[in-house]
């Protein structure tokens, strides 16, 4: 009974229901780390989790771009393509700089090495599409942005001897363990510990200055740059940012952590799609919300390969078998397809919204808030019939 | 003699054929608090956005607080001082009361506590009558409620020139009384405001000086009854009584 009336107590209050909120967070990062552990489970599942840890940055990320600073880009995955391709090409031919003197020899790159310049390639071109895209906004920026999305697919794909074209780029191995379940571990644990470290670095700039500088700066650059925001100066920013942490993803998992190639298909306009679907239904404006949406819609989509439903009334199929076995095919994706226009008509803020809301404890804050001033709007009202 | 803050020396725009803005020249000292009037299209919004840097001017120069700002960005031009609020209100709409507060707080004073700039904006709130809202989210807030967020930015911006882009426009008359308020605590803090707004009584009782534009030309500049009785503003903008 105490018990119960302590938890109806944390709930009451916004500050409790916080507490609670990090106390199931707390629990949900101790299951990603028992898991690998978990001897029953196979390394197919740890593939799927790592896979999902992947996705989970690329959505955040894009929540980053376009839910928190506004900028509704098409070209993230290309970014990370950048960063995979680069960090795959150095380690392939290394890099000469006469004029600087420079002189680097694929055997002189590490793994970690082409990691670094992969996801430095792919800052500097945010950079310089960050720039380019100063001026245009909403359609025309999306448009922009994937044109220059298939530009680099399209020069991915064409350049077969430098690239590999449609056969992919081989990155250099970053583990290099024999042992498969071992490598399978380790290779969990880098993934769920990138992806705990991109939502930690990107949850720490959302609620600096400079989260709220591109929040506003979404909500209306001219009204925000009148209030003394740089807007220039944080839209690059931002670009940079998001992209570095996505080049710095892709030359990871392509690493032959996750996989172990780049292929062109995978900066498909299609593939961008996904990772923006991942983050409405999870809540673009939420990091966390966008990475459980891909993390949860990857595991369910790859689930749902084959269905299997078991006959009720005791009936059977013709072989005899009491279970019927769907095997979805491209339907999981017209399902998934369903969530995404029922998210978008019904709950716009993403799937998980109410749930992250409740832990917030914001409606308890807003029924202070809107009693206070019907409260106010009442006394006017009855002054206005003093008058009368 | 008063410094001047604002001075702007034969600023012209021209929208292709148009001249929005022709050849005005006139200067803003403290703490002085000027009506800018005008019939509509008299060019008073694009000239608050060539003072602004919102747009940059086709000729002439702009000087604050003698620096020179003409085609320099908008964020710019409010760090050196000029504030202003817009003819329909620009509130961050998914940001609380209190966020919309922190944004100029923050990009004025970067390296201030956040506990003393939440405590300054509530502290404006509550004068502005609007503390209660400070956690809701300003697309909730009524059409007085967003006028009245919009002047309490600005003073987290502590700007020494204010332009208010009607800010009288669509608002309750109890709320319109705050916004008087406003107005007089921030001249007797010895800032320069320059008022635009079609409501006439507000303009005529509150400034001091006049400045009437026409076509984009400025064509009067003086106290307000010297103005009221300029026979060209008269033509342009006031009209005669009936009995004349």
């Amino acid at each position: 009974m105490a018990l119960f009336k302590q938890i109806q107590s944390a709930i009451d209050n916004s500050i409790g229901r916080r507490r609670l909120g990090y106390l199931l967070l707390g629990l949900v990062v101790l299951f990603f780390l028992w898991f690998p552990n978990d001897t029953s489970q196979s390394n197919y599942a740890k593939t799927v989790f790592i896979s999902g840890f992947f996705y989970a940055i690329l959505s955040s990320s894009w929540a980053m771009l376009a839910g928190i600073a506004g900028q509704f880009s098409f070209g993230h995955m290309a970014f990370m393509g950048i960063g995979a391709y680069v960090a795959g090409l150095f380690a392939r031919d290394g890099i000469t700089v006469a004029a600087l003197g420079i002189a680097l020899t694929p055997e002189s790159i590490s793994a970690v090495g082409a990691i670094i310049i992969g996801t430095i390639a792919a800052g500097a071109v945010g950079l310089v599409i960050g720039w380019l895209l100063l001026r245009l906004r909403s359609s025309y920026l999306a448009l922009f942005t994937i044109a220059f999305s298939e530009l680099f697919r399209i020069a991915m794909l064409t350049e077969y001897d430098f690239t590999g074209g449609s056969n992919g780029l081989s990155l250099r191995p970053l583990l290099e363990v024999a042992d498969v379940d071992t490598a399978r571990q380790i290779e969990y644990y880098l993934m769920f510990g990138l992806l705990v470290a991109c939502l930690l670095v990107m949850y720490r700039v959302a609620h600096s200055p400079i989260g709220i500088f591109l929040r506003a700066m979404r909500e209306d650059e001219d009204a925000a740059s009148a209030l003394g925001v740089n807007v220039v100066r944080y839209k690059i920013l931002v670009f940079v940012f998001t992209s570095m942490i996505v080049g710095l993803a892709g030359a990871i998992f392509y690493s032959d952590v996750g996989s172990e190639r780049i292929i062109p298909e995978q900066l498909e306009v299609l593939q961008m799609s996904l990772i923006i679907a991942y983050a409405c239904i999870g809540g673009m404006e939420s990091l966390l919300g966008a990475a459980a949406g891909a993390f949860i819609s990857r595991y369910l989509l790859e689930a749902m390969r084959e269905v299997i439903i078991t006959l009720p009334f005791g009936l059977t199929m013709a072989d005899g078998s009491d279970a019927f076995v769907w095997e979805t095919g491209a339907w999981r994706f017209a399902l998934f397809g369903l969530v995404m226009v029922f998210t978008l008509r019904y709950m716009r803020n993403g799937l998980l919204f109410p749930i992250f809301n409740w832990f917030s404890g914001r409606d308890l804050v807003l029924k202070e808030t809107v009693a206070k001033r019907k409260h106010d709007d009442d006394h006017v009202a009855m002054l206005e019939d003093q008058d009368e | 003699m008063s410094e001047i803050n604002l001075e702007l020396n034969r600023i012209a725009k021209r929208f292709g054929g148009n001249q929005a803005v022709d050849h005005v020249s006139f200067s803003v000292t403290k703490p002085q608090l000027i009506g800018m009037i005008g019939p509509n299209g008299a060019g008073k919004t694009t000239l608050t956005n060539l003072m602004s840097g919102m747009l940059k001017p086709s000729s002439g120069t702009i000087y604050l607080n003698g620096r020179r700002i003409d085609g320099r960005a908008p964020y710019d031009v409010t760090r050196a001082g000029l504030g202003r609020t817009f003819q329909i209100t620009r509130a961050l709409n998914r940001m609380t009361v209190m966020e919309n507060m922190m944004v100029p707080g923050l990009a004025h004073e970067p390296g201030a506590r956040k506990a003393d700039l939440t405590e300054r904006a509530r502290q404006i709130l509550s004068f502005l009558t609007i503390d209660h809202l400070t956690n809701e989210y300003s697309r909730a807030l009524s059409g007085g409620q967003r006028k009245l967020l919009e002047l309490g930015r600005l003073l987290m911006l502590d700007p020494s020139v204010i332009i208010l882009d009607e800010p009288f426009a669509g608002v309750h008359p109890r709320l319109q009384e705050t916004i008087y308020n406003y107005i007089h605590r921030v001249h007797e803090d010895g800032k320069a405001i320059i008022l635009i707004s079609h409501n006439m009584g507000a303009v005529f009782e509150l400034s001091q000086r006049l400045i009437v534009l026409n076509f984009g030309a400025l064509i009067a500049d003086g106290e307000p009854q010297q103005v009221k009785n300029d026979p060209a503003v008269i033509d342009a903008y006031l009209g005669h009584d009936e009995d004349d």
